[in-house]
């Protein structure tokens, strides 16, 4: 009881979803009459346009080049003609450089191809150098540029990979789909990434609706596999990278290593597949397999879409219904709520969810913190979510930072979810991190 | 494109809600106290239903005048009511009832800023007001269990004019509870009337059987945190233990300690109230095991008969520093992952 367990405490348990017969399935969207292509989609810098208006390109072709080091490349999802580059506002990414691609009538999705890489045969350089032409950036949720996690690791030293086969909300789907439909991806992506990081073992971590198919995948990889599979009781937010870790920390692997949390890299399933997919056919980054969900949608389920697809496109494939209340760039705990539907899906995007109307009506009022200390108990991080709550409140925010830790919080949510005083905690700390973000950036050009 | 036929809702996430809300806590709590209450009424008639009805009717019309919007609907103020009803002598006053849960709610609860405010249970507040404005009312305002004619008539006591109570004896009642009758230095109750509370005692705290079974549903539906009364009955159990076990004559034995008086009510009902007790599992445990030892204090070595109600003060005074004492430590960060 007092002394630091391995893993974490709190999280929310809910009952296990079991999974659907359509939750391995992934359907294609059609290509929609515009793309828009921000030119930074992720952390990172932004690339550097390679076209001009009215030039038609073919999918796959370079679209715009990473000059920067924090960049990756951006290819053409469709063929098209281009119609437009001009700077746009964004709400998630700021305002940033956009092109504007219309596909032409017909295309095949056959896309043009660069030379194929396999883990076998190329050296980790050039693999790595593979990663970051092909565009890669995460795509567990937080998009950042692949290659640089593979250096900061590689200079690192690390000794295990670990695939996080963790499904990162509650109602979401795309794991079953990663594990059946790109199977022999995830494999190659895994050989591959662990021929960059210089590792001869990993895991991979499943929660335990999706450990039967893992299970199949492992078996398909046959004996002497470096991967060992890891299955996990469903708990949010274990999915969580850092926590992730401390709850797999100890654990064996094959080949009598034992994980560390400091010796290992974590990426995601779908990180890892997508690399796998990419490099063995010598493809680009074009498209998103995502997760559309929510009671707004009579056909929920993956779809694979292409990049700078607006985001009321992919959702009236998946069978929008009028009126949604809410539309989250995400999940139900962490998501975004979008003001508009014309934004495009940009790489790292995971999923849309959509709230019925039909649930939405007045939301409930905050009441005063009746200090119970549920959020205490739930929060992953052992935070103090009420004590937080009580200085947003006053308008405290060093207080929160300084002796608080607010900038450890990831705003998972656990404390909302529990609050039956329903206290919106979660975006009083968003709100109060990007004034303190504000106030130390202002006080930076003072000095 | 399909265009929203109203704007998007822009909210911030999470998007879902576990479900749990001030008002249904409130009722858990009430529900679970039905049994106790209905038993009060049967074993003490109508001065136990009168007590408790004033005494919610009391807390529902302060908290009416006292809140600036209305907040009749979440429950406390008929949870407070309810708690004060049970915890008074059946025969008091139904004038001082009534004040004491004006005093509850008023001062109790809304002068220390309302819900979520108090450093106090309002309800103790109000009895701790009512021990020391009325004390011999409080002492001896007790009725036999099962008396004759209870269920017809209200005894002479209750229905007495404020401030002319002091004419009226109190000795047509029971005269003691197993509790003062020990301190007196006479034989307690058989252990199996303390249990089932068949014993004088205050409206609701006499059958600690119901009151446990109330304590552990609310347990289950995880309404309270089963740590606080687990560590304050089982400290009140192995001190008492340790003393019975030196001096068997002068000390009651375990089942009687835990049976008795206010105990049962204190442990499952009022130390869990959540804005007097810690917000940390540690600092729960810390909590119970100090009112645990503080009611084995001051009932065995005190002037005093019962020790529960100043115990549970005592406890919560000490919450805050007990929060500050069993602080979460954050998860360590690693490195990039």
């Amino acid at each position: 009881m007092f002394g630091v367990r391995a893993g974490f405490a709190g999280g929310i348990r809910l009952t296990p979803v079991a999974r659907r017969a359509t939750d391995g399935q992934v359907r294609q969207l059609p290509f929609a009459p515009l793309l828009r292509l921000p030119l930074r989609q992720h952390d990172g810098a932004a690339a550097v346009a390679a076209v001009r208006v009215g030039d038609e390109v073919l999918r796959g072709q370079l679209l715009a080049r990473a000059e920067d080091e924090r960049a990756v490349p951006l290819h053409a999802p469709a063929t098209g003609r281009i119609t437009r580059i001009s700077a746009q506002p964004d709400p998630l990414l700021g305002t940033v450089g956009v092109i504007e691609l219309a596909p032409l009538a017909g295309d095949t999705q056959e896309a043009i191809r660069g030379p194929a890489h396999d883990p076998d045969r190329h050296s980790a350089e050039a693999l790595l150098e593979a990663i970051r032409q092909a565009g890669m950036v995460g795509l567990g949720g937080q998009a950042s540029p692949t290659h640089l996690r593979l250096q900061r690791a590689r200079a690192r030293g690390v000794n295990a990979l670990v695939i996080n086969g963790i499904e990162g909300e509650p109602g979401l789907a795309r794991v079953p789909a990663l594990l059946d439909r790109h199977a022999a991806d995830v494999l190659a992506g895994a050989r591959c990434l662990a021929r960059v990081l210089g590792v001869a073992r990993g895991l991979l971590a499943v929660e335990s609706p999706d450990e039967a198919v893992a299970r199949v995948l492992l078996d398909a990889a046959g004996e002497g596999s470096m991967l060992s599979l890891h299955s996990l009781a469903p708990r949010y937010p274990q999915g969580a990278a850092e926590l992730l870790l401390r709850t797999l920390s100890g654990r064996r692997l094959e080949g009598g290593i034992t994980l560390v949390p400091d010796r290992s890299a974590v990426f995601s399933l779908a990180t890892v597949a997508e690399i796998g997919r990419l490099l063995g056919d010598g493809l680009p980054m074009t498209d998103q397999l995502i997760s559309l969900a929510g009671d707004g949608l009579r056909e929920p389920g993956n779809y694979r879409v292409p990049l700078g697809t607006p985001v009321g496109f992919a959702l009236a494939q998946a069978g929008l219904s009028a009126g949604p209340d809410r539309v989250l760039a995400g999940g139900p705990m962490r998501g975004q709520a979008l003001g508009s539907l014309d934004r495009p899906i940009v790489k790292g995007a995971t999923a849309l969810t959509v709230v019925a109307g039909s649930n939405g009506g007045r939301l409930p009022q905050a009441g005063p913190c009746i200090r119970c200390g549920a959020c205490v108990t739930v929060c992953p991080l052992n935070l103090h979510p009420a004590e937080l709550g009580l200085l947003a409140r006053k308008g405290e925010i060093a207080a929160m930072v300084n002796d608080w830790h607010l900038a450890r919080c990831f705003e998972c949510g656990c404390c909302d979810y529990v609050c039956p005083a329903h206290i919106p905690l979660a975006q009083w700390f968003r709100t109060a991190k990007g004034q303190w973000a504000r106030a130390q950036a202002a006080a930076e050009v003072e000095s | 494109m399909m265009a929203p036929d109203r704007p998007l809702r822009l909210v911030g996430a999470p998007h879902c809600h576990g479900g749990a809300a001030v008002p249904q806590l409130m009722l858990h709590s009430v529900m679970a106290l039905l049994p106790v209450t209905l038993f009060a009424v049967a074993v003490f008639g109508l001065a136990a239903l009168a007590t408790i009805v004033v005494a919610m009717l009391a807390c529902l019309l302060a908290e009416r005048v006292c809140a600036p919007r209305s907040s009749l609907g979440d429950g406390t103020a008929m949870l407070t009511g309810l708690l004060l009803g049970l915890s008074l002598p059946p025969a008091l006053p139904l004038w001082m009832v009534a004040v004491g849960g004006f005093v509850a709610v008023a001062v109790g609860k809304h002068l220390f800023g309302g819900l979520g405010g108090p450093a106090f249970h309002p309800v103790l507040v109000g009895r701790v007001f009512l021990q020391a404005a009325f004390p011999t009312a409080m002492a001896q305002a007790w009725v036999a269990p099962l008396a004759a004619g209870r269920a017809t008539e209200l005894p002479a006591t209750s229905l007495a004019l404020p401030f002319l109570a002091p004419a009226l004896p109190y000795d047509g009642l029971s005269g003691a509870t197993p509790l003062s009758a020990l301190k007196a230095g006479e034989a307690g109750a058989p252990i199996a009337d303390l249990w089932l509370g068949l014993v004088a005692g205050s409206v609701g705290e006499t059958s600690a059987l119901l009151l446990l079974l109330g304590g552990l549903y609310l347990a289950f539906r995880r309404v309270i945190d089963w740590r606080i009364p687990t560590a304050l009955l089982g400290t009140v159990a192995v001190l008492s233990a340790v003393l019975h076990g030196l001096d068997g004559e002068r000390y009651p034995a375990v089942a009687s300690v835990l049976g008795s008086g206010g105990l049962m009510l204190g442990a499952w009902f009022f130390a869990t109230d959540p804005g007097i007790s810690p917000t940390t599992r540690r600092g729960a445990w810390v909590y119970g095991l100090l009112i645990g030892a503080l009611v084995v204090v001051m009932r065995q070595f005190s002037g005093n008969a019962e020790g529960v109600v100043y115990a549970l003060l005592l406890g919560s005074a000490l919450t805050p520093h007990i929060d500050r004492w069993t602080r979460p430590r954050p998860l360590p960060e690693g490195v990039e992952p």
